[in-house]
């Protein structure tokens, strides 16, 4: 028997990019590890969030755990975080985020002294490291001049007080959400929409019209010029079979075929802002690979070798 | 979506009038009482006579007058400011009251009255009555006086607890009641089952009535006769009634007769209507020939025979004329709602005509528990009649005081009143007070007469703010009694036609109290003492003008005697209990439709309250007349008068329970459901949902469930953790539950915003998918998104309030302090550190004196982290003594939590599954919230919450609220214009918005599996759904043991969560094991984990109990050095019966046996074991 490699090369094109938005194509690859690098963007991608928080003074009307569940949902600015060390693993500090390895520190310092209620937000939080501070909303929505002040922490009114220290560290998505980088990541399979230009010249407008109003997602249109339906975004279909159910019920199965490319996905990021959405992928392709070699290498991988055979050789990449 | 479906539900900030609406009949209640009911009551309280046969004078006319309620106050000060507030009274643990003075008068002889005035103690006032310092305060007000915004008052702080009057239903009062009951028979030799029975509330003069009341039963006896029962001291009397009807009136028999055989007059029989047969005359010969046999003739002889007879039980009769006694018995326990003696001869005849028409069946009788005979108790009522009573009481012992103090020898000054007085206090007059406080802090009389009450137990309950819908619905429910609970009979608990629209049909809770607690629906009022305008009604004059409207109507006057014509060609017509006429059947329609636009009309005196029960003529049906009811206390709710052009806008009337059954009221659909042409509606309901409470009306689209799920939504809602307080600072509640992120559900009804459930929302929109995912949903389990729970949905916190009272201990000089020895996170006056955290065990406070070094500690129970909110301390003593604390637990959903969405879906959450795991739509991206399993759909057909998911989903995508009321195709649409438009059904309204917006008509969505990236086989049906979280919790429920106490005496484990028992393995499970065959597992949990015992047995004596070790000399044993082990001595055992340990064998056994033997050893029974070699 003849050699047989699985191998594939994955294609990435990127469609459209912002900082807090990606959309991209991949390709030649198979769904697992479509999901995979879904699943690894959500849980696996570390960033850095407040995790410790020591409250001095807090006169507020929150207690003190819903603030310091509060300040831990804030997004920090991340890029870092790739970087950091986990403090359970910092050999250079005894564990308490003091160092520079493994965690940031901030301070809030607030107190009401006016009539008006004065809110406390993420802008109020003083970081000892430049590079992780509360991500900025207007920077990324590319908006200097509005008044938006942050995330909202805590209002005060007068005489209410908060100050406390907090410590933020690394983590990652699987242990707590709030250190998950990703708002959402999702992709969906490419769909091939084959429409029998056959059987639809032979449909009346109005067949054609509602066909085209079958769809909840507009999927299909009619060509102002020709009067055929055409697919206008192929994209837009959800995969909910409106339209074959429509084309059923009319008797005119096999009008209009749609299948899913096996091999071929769209992607679409959104992240918290903690790290860019191209930052995010390129870092979860990375962690993808460190548990791929972490698999490679491990002992129980060679085992496997010999259970598996050649097999085992594909599942190393070879 | 059309716009109408969102309008009417936007909430409205800061209008709490409609739900201080639902609370308005307790608060008018203790209002009159304060304004008017304890002045009336106190001036008709019967004065007392003491004689003094020594200086020949009588003290007499001891009575009350001039009652003064102040408002609450604190002790002690003596400063400006010294007003007690409601909130004060909460955290001190102390009751909310307010002093109430009275003048007692003495009168000497003829001279002039003296008065005096008494302090009758501290009385509880209620919250935003008038005698509250919240009444009238403006939100801001409120919220400055530590209050809630929304503060609706309404219930008593009794020692820091709020306590809320519960309202019991009574029997109609006034309203002679044709009843059956068996127990009747056993009244008397020839009784019958079958009586009438009425409820007469006590009035005196100008109409005025001290809301005590007295039952009085017509009996019926086999021999055609009747008798009348009436209650004097807490015992029945029964008199024939020819005696009492004659002694109400100089009369002769030829008039009686005529009177009670004036309903069957010839030519009418079994004709409709008629009520009277030819046996009513032979019956009415009976009745007088009893009266002959007796040899009465005339009123007077009547009367002395009364007096004569019921001279021993008559109270300060004991030297009056009989004569006088026979008018006291007429007067003050017979039909005690008249004060004329020919009003009373009149009802006795018309009641006499009822039981007659009950025997002979040609009327029917009435439900006692229909509510159409019914009337309910408010605490206003009850404090003023508990009152009477103990002010009687006080008087009475007064009297017995000065009549002891005046037979001994060395007597005080019976001519001054300060002497007098001196000896009337040693009965201290400020108890009176008192035992009304202790009738609501414990909801129990403490009575003898039983006040014409069938209960003692249970009259107030603590209203729990658990969240706001549990605690709004205290003030809403009526209870039909205790004495029902104990009922086996289940025809009490009945869900009655009559009840529509008074009661909900729906929020009555499950199990034990299951239709005896009901709860009024939303616009179900109570009629009180004060008119609209907030002024107190004067019956008098009402009833003057009514019956000033009658006469102009036909009626023909009854006074002084009845006209001699009955049913059917004229009907009696009764005022509140008193016969004032009749009006021939062919006019009464006119007359009750006259009167009922009088009614409405806020020109006439007619009161918008008034009762109009008609009740037509009819083959056998209830006994036809027209009771006209005035009376407070009676449910009203608001119909629209359609026979009234509503243009005037004044089509709106309030109907009774009573008046109801004979009404014709259409829905408002438009359509005549199903009616006969013969009857066309006389009256239209307002809004179909009318017949549900509060709480039931804020289940979204309740009309398109299976109706028990939306009974148990009444339950949970009311358990739910919620938005409980906004004034949780100031508050020392014993536990509060407090949900952190609540909501407000996108899908509501316009109840929500009507009554700003905003304020206080109690859960949170999740998005729930139906899918059978892992398997961890299934058996109405549901699985979390992890995610979800950790970014803050549903986290939650117990407050719970630990309060140290230093001076309850006996040891004087306790307070709080921290020794330099004691625990150094407490800090430095012995409290805890407000944000600190605790473990479990560790102290929260330390105490000691100033005299000994120790100090003590008080420690936390439970095995919970809890973080210490709130310390707050009684500064009003020198030294700290009394502080609250406030701890809060952490409450965040773990597994084992219990969810319910708002359609009786309830389950437990079995995993917290991870968000990558979850399935995930490729569109949107969106993971659900919560799974839950599509089984939960089929058998309990919530198709609400389906509709819910819908809705929400739209509304979430056009940014707007949406109207779930129910029943809104009931309606009849605004605008002619769109009724025709628009037959679009309810989904494909919902289905459209959705459609528009790029998503499935019918709510599924495609999406795939977490952990495979591949599409799931199915579409999912997804969307939010509000959520509410229970507060049944595990960390409050769950019992682990693998070792611990053991009870002394069995040595097997202990019982109980608290004290870290066991769970018992009883007969049932052992059934099971054996059944089995499962013999090691039964070993393993009966005898080697419970109490194993290797025990010592004399095989040669066979006892178990004769065993004794001996004490081995202890020998000198050197101890060599480390590692070696001392050799251990064998133990010795000894049989004392046979004084040799020769035979001693050990055997194992539960412990538990040997305590049975020797139980059997203390009952002179030998208990032997016969050992053998297990063979």
């Amino acid at each position: 028997m003849e050699e047989r490699s699985y191998q594939r090369k994955p294609v990435v094109k990127i469609r459209e990019m912002k900082d807090d938005y990606m959309k991209f194509e991949l390709r030649n690859t198979d769904a697992s590890v479509a999901n995979a690098l879904r699943r690894v963007m959500i849980a696996e991608v570390p960033t850095v969030a407040i995790d410790l928080v020591e409250i001095e003074v807090n006169s507020s009307v929150l207690n003190d755990e819903f603030i310091a569940h509060r300040l831990g949902l804030i997004p920090l600015t991340s890029e870092r975080a790739m970087s950091m060390r986990f403090s359970r693993d910092c050999d250079a500090c005894d564990g308490d985020g003091q160092c520079e390895y493994c965690s940031v520190e901030f301070h809030l310092r607030a107190k009401c002294v006016v009539d008006q209620t004065l809110d406390v937000t993420s802008k109020d939080l003083l970081s000892s490291d430049h590079t992780v501070v509360p991500v900025d909303f207007n920077e990324i929505a590319g908006d200097e001049t509005s008044e938006q002040k942050g995330v909202m922490i805590v209002k005060l009114r007068r005489g209410q007080e908060l100050r406390l220290r907090a410590i933020a560290r690394k983590g990652i998505g699987k242990d707590h959400a709030k250190w998950s980088p990703a708002a959402t990541v999702t992709f969906m399979y490419e769909p091939e929409i084959n429409i029998n230009e056959d059987m639809m010249a032979r449909l009346s407008l109005e067949d054609k019209q509602s066909i085209v109003e079958s769809s909840p997602t507009k999927v299909f249109d009619i060509d102002p010029t020709t009067q055929q339906v055409v697919v206008v975004d192929a994209e837009a279909y959800t995969y909910d079979d409106e339209v074959i159910k429509k084309l059923e019920s009319m008797g005119k199965t096999g009008l209009i075929d749609i299948k899913a490319k096996e091999d071929s996905f769209i992607f679409t990021v959104e992240t918290t802002g903690a790290v860019k959405a191209s930052q995010l992928v390129l870092n979860a392709i990375e962690i993808l690979k460190q548990k791929l070699d972490a698999v490679r290498l491990s002992d129980d991988t060679v085992e496997a070798d010999d259970q598996f055979g050649e097999l085992g050789a594909h599942m190393r990449g070879g | 979506m059309s716009e109408k479906r969102q309008k009417s539900v936007c909430p409205a900030w800061g209008n709490y009038k409609e739900l201080q609406e639902l609370v308005r009949h307790h608060i008018e209640s203790f209002d009159y009482m304060a304004a008017r009911g304890l002045e009336v009551m106190m001036e008709n309280i019967k004065p007392v006579k003491i004689y003094d046969p020594a200086t020949d004078t009588t003290l007499s006319h001891i009575l009350f007058v001039n009652p003064k309620l102040q408002l609450p106050q604190k002790e002690r000060f003596r400063t400006k400011h010294n007003a007690l507030y409601p909130f004060e009274c909460r955290q001190a643990k102390i009751s909310y009251t307010g002093k109430l003075i009275a003048d007692v008068c003495f009168q000497y002889d003829k001279k002039a009255v003296i008065r005096e005035s008494f302090n009758f103690g501290q009385l509880p006032i209620m919250l935003k009555s008038s005698l509250c310092y919240l009444r009238g305060a403006d939100p801001k007000k409120l919220v400055s006086l530590k209050e809630e915004s929304a503060e609706l008052g309404g219930y008593f702080v009794l020692n820091g607890l709020e306590r809320v009057a519960r309202p019991l239903i009574l029997q109609k009062a006034n309203y002679p009641m044709s009843t059956v009951r068996d127990s009747f028979r056993d009244r008397r030799e020839g009784f019958t089952d079958k009586a009438v029975v009425i409820r007469c509330l006590r009035e005196f003069q100008s109409s005025l009535t001290d809301q005590s009341s007295l039952t009085v039963k017509l009996y019926y006896l086999r021999n055609g006769s009747a008798r009348l029962g009436f209650w004097i001291q807490g015992r029945e009397y029964l008199v024939p009634v020819g005696i009492v009807l004659k002694a109400f009136i100089e009369t002769y028999d030829q008039e009686i007769y005529q009177q009670l055989t004036s309903c069957n007059s010839d030519g009418h029989e079994k004709g409709k209507g008629a009520v009277g047969s030819q046996l009513v005359g032979e019956r009415a010969k009976i009745i007088l020939e009893e009266v002959r046999d007796l040899s009465l003739f005339t009123q007077d002889d009547c009367l002395r025979h009364i007096g004569e007879h019921f001279k021993p039980v008559m109270e300060g009769f004991e030297n009056e004329e009989p004569l006088n006694v026979g008018h006291a018995v007429l007067k003050n326990y017979i039909f005690v709602h008249l004060t004329n003696y020919d009003d009373k001869f009149n009802l006795l005849i018309f009641m006499l005509q009822k039981l007659f028409s009950l025997i002979d069946q040609t009327s029917s009788l009435d439900n006692p528990d229909a509510l159409q005979n019914q009337e309910v108790l408010l605490p206003g009522h009850i404090i003023t009649i508990y009152m009477k009573e103990k002010l009687e009481d006080w008087l009475r012992k007064a009297k017995k005081l000065v009549q002891d103090e005046l037979a001994k020898p060395n007597r005080f000054n019976f001519l001054s009143v300060p002497d007098v007085k001196k000896i009337i206090d040693r009965n201290p007059s400020s108890q009176i007070s008192s035992a009304v406080e202790n009738m609501l802090k414990t909801g129990r009389l403490a009575t003898q007469t039983g006040l014409d009450l069938h209960q003692r137990a249970g009259l107030t309950v603590q209203a729990e703010r658990l969240n706001y819908l549990r605690f709004l619905s205290f003030f809403r429910a009526v209870h039909r009694g205790a004495t029902f609970a104990g009922l086996r009979t289940t025809s009490v608990r009945k869900l009655l036609p009559e009840s529509w629209g008074f009661l909900c049909p729906v929020h009555t809770p499950d199990g034990e109290p299951c239709g005896l607690l009901n709860h009024m629906t939303y616009c179900c009022r109570v009629t009180s003492f004060f008119d609209p305008e907030g002024g107190v009604k004067d019956f008098f004059e009402i009833r003057k003008s009514i019956l000033g409207v009658l006469s102009g109507l036909g009626m023909a006057p009854s006074f002084p005697r009845l006209a001699a014509s009955g049913p059917p060609q004229a009907l009696s017509v009764l005022l509140d209990g008193r016969v004032v006429g009749s009006i021939r059947s062919s006019e009464v329609e006119k007359v009750v439709s006259k009167l009922r636009r009088l009614k409405v009309s806020a020109a006439s005196m007619i009161p918008n309250d008034l009762e109009v029960g008609y009740v037509p003529l009819s083959m056998g049906g209830a006994y036809p007349g027209l009771f006209l009811f005035t009376s407070p206390s009676r449910f009203v709710r608001p119909v629209r008068n359609i026979t009234i052009p509503p243009e005037d806008g004044r089509d709106i009337e309030l109907i009774g329970p009573f008046e109801q059954v004979f009404m014709e009221i259409r829905c408002p659909d438009g359509g005549n459901g199903g009616r006969n042409d013969a009857f066309p509606a006389t009256h239209e309901e307002i809004h179909p949902t009318a017949m549900l409470s509060v709480v039931a009306n804020l289940t979204p689209w309740s009309d398109h469930n299976q109706s028990p799920r939306n009974m148990y939504q009444c339950q949970m809602a009311k358990q739910t953790m919620g938005y409980s307080l906004q004034a949780l600072r100031y508050r020392a509640d014993q536990k509060l539950y407090h949900l952190q992120t609540p909501q407000t559900p996108i899908v509501r009804t316009s109840t929500y915003a009507k009554y700003c459930i905003d304020e206080y929302p109690t859960g949170t929109n999740a998005i729930v998918a139906v899918l059978a995912y892992t398997g961890y949903d299934m058996e109405d389990a549901m699985i979390l998104n992890k995610s979800s729970v950790e970014r803050g949905m549903c986290h939650g916190t117990i407050y719970q309030t630990e309060t140290v009272d230093l001076t309850e201990d006996r040891t004087a000089g306790q307070m709080f302090m921290r020794s330099s020895k004691g625990p150094k996170f407490l800090d430095v006056d012995g409290l805890p550190y407000v944000g600190q955290i605790l473990q479990p065990d560790e102290p929260y406070c330390s105490f000691g004196n100033t005299i000994e070094p120790k100090t003590r500690v008080f420690k936390r129970k439970g095995s919970e982290t809890v973080v210490v909110d709130y310390v707050a301390v009684d500064t009003k003593k020198k030294k700290l003594q009394k502080a609250n604390i406030r701890f809060r637990h952490p409450r965040n959903p773990i597994i084992g939590d219990k969810f319910s969405s708002r359609h009786g879906q309830k389950g437990v959450c079995s995993q917290l599954w991870p968000d990558i795991d979850m399935p995930f739509s490729g569109a949107t991206g969106m993971r659900p919230d919560l799974i839950i399993n599509p089984h939960a759909f089929p058998s309990r057909m919530t198709i609400g919450m389906l509709l819910e998911s819908l809705a929400a989903k739209g509304g979430a995508l056009n940014g707007k609220f949406v109207d779930a009321t129910p029943f809104a195709s009931s309606v009849k649409k605004d605008d002619a214009g769109c009724t025709k438009s628009e037959p679009k059904s309810l989904v494909d309204d919902l289905g459209e918005a959705l459609k528009s917006h790029g998503f499935n008509y019918h709510g599924v969505e495609v999406l795939y599996s977490g952990v495979y990236g591949t599409e799931l086989t199915c579409e999912i049906f997804i969307g939010p759904v509000y959520y509410q979280r229970l507060r049944h919790m595990v960390s409050d429920k769950f019992q682990v043991r693998s070792t611990g106490v053991v009870d002394q005496v069995t040595r097997q484990p202990i019982k109980g969560r608290k004290r870290g028992g066991g769970i018992r393995f009883g007969e049932m499970e052992r059934d099971a094991m054996i059944a089995h065959g499962a013999a090691y597992l039964l070993h393993d949990r009966l005898h080697t984990c419970s109490d194993y015992h290797i025990a010592d047995v004399c095989s040669i004596c066979g006892s178990v109990l004769t065993t004794t070790f001996i004490q081995p000399h202890k020998k000198m044993v050197r101890v060599g050095g480390f590692g070696q082990v001392p050799p251990q001595n064998p133990k010795k055992v000894l049989c004392q019966a046979c004084k040799t340990s020769k035979g001693m064998e050990t055997v194992a056994m539960p412990y538990v046996f040997k305590y049975l033997a020797s139980e059997l050893a203390s009952m002179n029974i030998k208990m032997t074991l016969n050992l053998s070699d297990g063979a």
